[in-house]
């Protein structure tokens, strides 16, 4: 039987108390798990990443991990702070957020050294992931002169070298060329197989099957309105038209105009 | 394509501009120069003892052999003179000449006359320990100025902000300045791109009221950005593990070439003092 990581009841969350952003959002997460946060923009996914990796905490309702209850009380104790960081790491939506050292070697390094990792380890691990992601040449410029595919290549690195047993990704491919994406998509499929649960919010469906054993779709209301297997939700084209993740598309083919929803799902870089 | 007519735009981009350049430009520091291969922590004590010297130093020709050396180690290091002497010179006038100037007359520095100068009503007399003093201010300023322009020029900005370390800096207070220089490049990109969009929607010109509200409410933008940005940037921290004191991994390797050098520059530091104290 595996195990429950995550476990959210009715979660409330507000920005400054008056700007709603998740609305009774129930969600439970196993672990080694695939699962994908589909939804419009503003519609929460963000925002419920942010609560899961434990940087903002529910108005109402209850966050547990691994059966504790998540409060910021909770972080005031070191040890599970310390136990939490190493297990969860969240890879921001925007990589210049998340890369704030004045070189990427220094960036990638930061989490370990801060969570105490043994050096010889670090050494280890940053020497895999280094080849791994081919970034040996960016080691030493600083982050500004990446860019946007490296990137997200460094910020992955960032997360995956303290090794977390649950990795969060906000829209991990957004922006990115089919070449990047694909190899970014091996990383986290890899990952995965390795037993770490994967919890990715995204917009772009084409890749959502595959990084996905259980989707749920947030509605503009800021709730999930759908949970269930990839492919059924992808084939729920009424859903996904109704929360702005599909679009009417028009072509002509000779004298005849064709009007159909167009779900980007055909653009997968591997099909 | 450039607008004659347009100084503030032209003004705001070559600011933008110099500040790429000077700011985060490492030509120099990227080559394989002398002073690019030393131990950053042992240069910086070097170049802090350079420093010393100079403050001390009280005979003109020593200054002057202290700043040949700087010129010696700027052509051994491959940095082009004539920029290196550019750099440099640009900020004498700045930091000393209007300071030295009055320095020479009698007025604050009484002594043997050399020369009178006779305006309307007012006598000014040039004196020569007046002289003396402001020649010495001159080339103190001349010597510490070129010294601190070849250390940042040779010495890639991040690791400058690492050397600070071993002069007991606290490390929160490297690291936020690493992130100032960090974030710095974002935002003139942000400042260069909305200068370029205004441009692209007003054609360029706009009534001087319209301008103020536009540059008004960017500035308002600006420091919202920044603020949002800084609070993201400290959850980014928490997420992997910050807890209030940062650590950093010291990857500084000194070999025997740099405490030669480190040798030779002490040596050269106290043979300048000696000297400096024999010839007074």
């Amino acid at each position: 039987m595996s195990k429950t990581i995550f476990e959210l009841r009715d979660v409330y969350f507000s920005y400054l108390g008056k700007f709603p952003a998740l609305c009774g959002v129930d969600i439970t997460i196993e672990q080694g798990s695939k699962i994908s946060v589909i939804g419009a923009n503003g519609s929460g996914k963000s925002t419920l990443l942010h609560l899961l990796d434990g940087l903002i905490f529910a108005d109402k309702g209850s966050v547990k991990f691994s059966g504790k209850e998540l409060s910021e009380k909770s972080f005031n104790d070191d040890n599970f702070s310390k136990v939490f960081r190493r297990s969860v790491g969240l890879v921001f939506q925007n990589p210049d957020v998340q890369l704030f050292c004045p070189t990427v070697k220094e960036d990638i390094l930061f989490g370990p050294l801060q969570l105490g990792m043994d050096k010889e380890e670090i050494k280890k691990r940053f020497d895999e992931f280094v080849a791994i992601l081919d970034i040996e040449e960016l080691l030493e410029r600083s982050p500004h002169q990446l860019s946007i595919g490296e990137k997200r290549k460094v910020a992955i690195a960032s997360s995956l070298i303290i090794n977390p047993d649950i990795l969060i990704l906000d829209e991990p491919t957004a922006g990115l060329d089919p070449l990047t994406t694909r190899h970014i998509m091996d990383l986290l499929i890899q990952a995965n197989a390795s037993g770490k649960t994967i919890i990715t919010s995204t917009h772009d469906l084409h890749i959502v099957e595959e990084i996905s054993d259980l989707v749920y779709v947030f509605s503009r209301d800021k709730k999930i309105i759908k949970s269930g297997q990839a492919d059924i939700i992808l084939k729920d084209t009424e859903l996904l038209q109704a929360n702005n993740l599909v679009h009417i598309h028009s072509h002509r083919h000779k004298d005849k105009t064709h009007v159909h929803p167009h779900a980007h799902l055909d653009h997968h870089p591997g099909s | 394509m450039k607008n004659s007519g347009n100084f503030v735009g032209r003004s705001l981009m070559g600011v933008l501009s110099f500040l790429k350049d000077s700011v985060f430009a490492e030509d120099y520091a990227s080559r394989n120069g002398f002073l690019q291969g030393l131990d950053p922590r042992l240069k910086a004590v070097s170049f802090a003892l350079f420093f010393i010297t100079a403050i001390f130093l009280k005979r003109a020709e020593l200054l002057i052999l202290l700043y040949l050396i700087c010129l010696a180690l700027a052509v051994l290091s491959k940095i082009n003179l004539g920029y290196f002497l550019k750099r440099t010179w640009v900020f004498i006038p700045l930091f000393s000449l209007f300071i030295a100037i009055p320095a020479i007359f009698s007025v604050f520095s009484p002594g043997k006359v050399i020369a009178t100068l006779q305006l309307h009503y007012f006598q000014l007399t040039i004196t020569r320990e007046g002289l003396q003093a402001a020649v010495l201010f001159v080339l103190r300023v001349l010597v510490s100025v070129s010294y601190a322009v070849i250390l940042s020029l040779t010495t890639r900005h991040t690791e400058l902000l690492r050397v600070l370390c071993i002069f007991k800096i606290p490390q929160v207070f490297i690291m936020t300045l690493g992130m100032c220089y960090r974030y710095i490049y974002l935002f003139v990109e942000i400042i260069e791109n909305t200068y370029l969009s205004i441009k692209s929607r007003t054609g360029g010109i706009a009534h001087y009221k319209k301008g103020q509200k536009i540059v008004a409410w960017n500035i308002a933008y600006l420091w919202q950005r920044s603020y949002v940005l800084s609070q993201e940037v400290y959850s980014a921290m928490l997420s992997r593990g910050y807890s209030g004191e940062p650590v950093i991994l010291d990857s500084f390797k000194a070999k025997s070439g740099d405490w030669a050098w480190l040798f030779l520059a002490v040596i050269f530091f106290l043979t300048l003092l000696y000297l400096n104290g024999k010839l007074i």
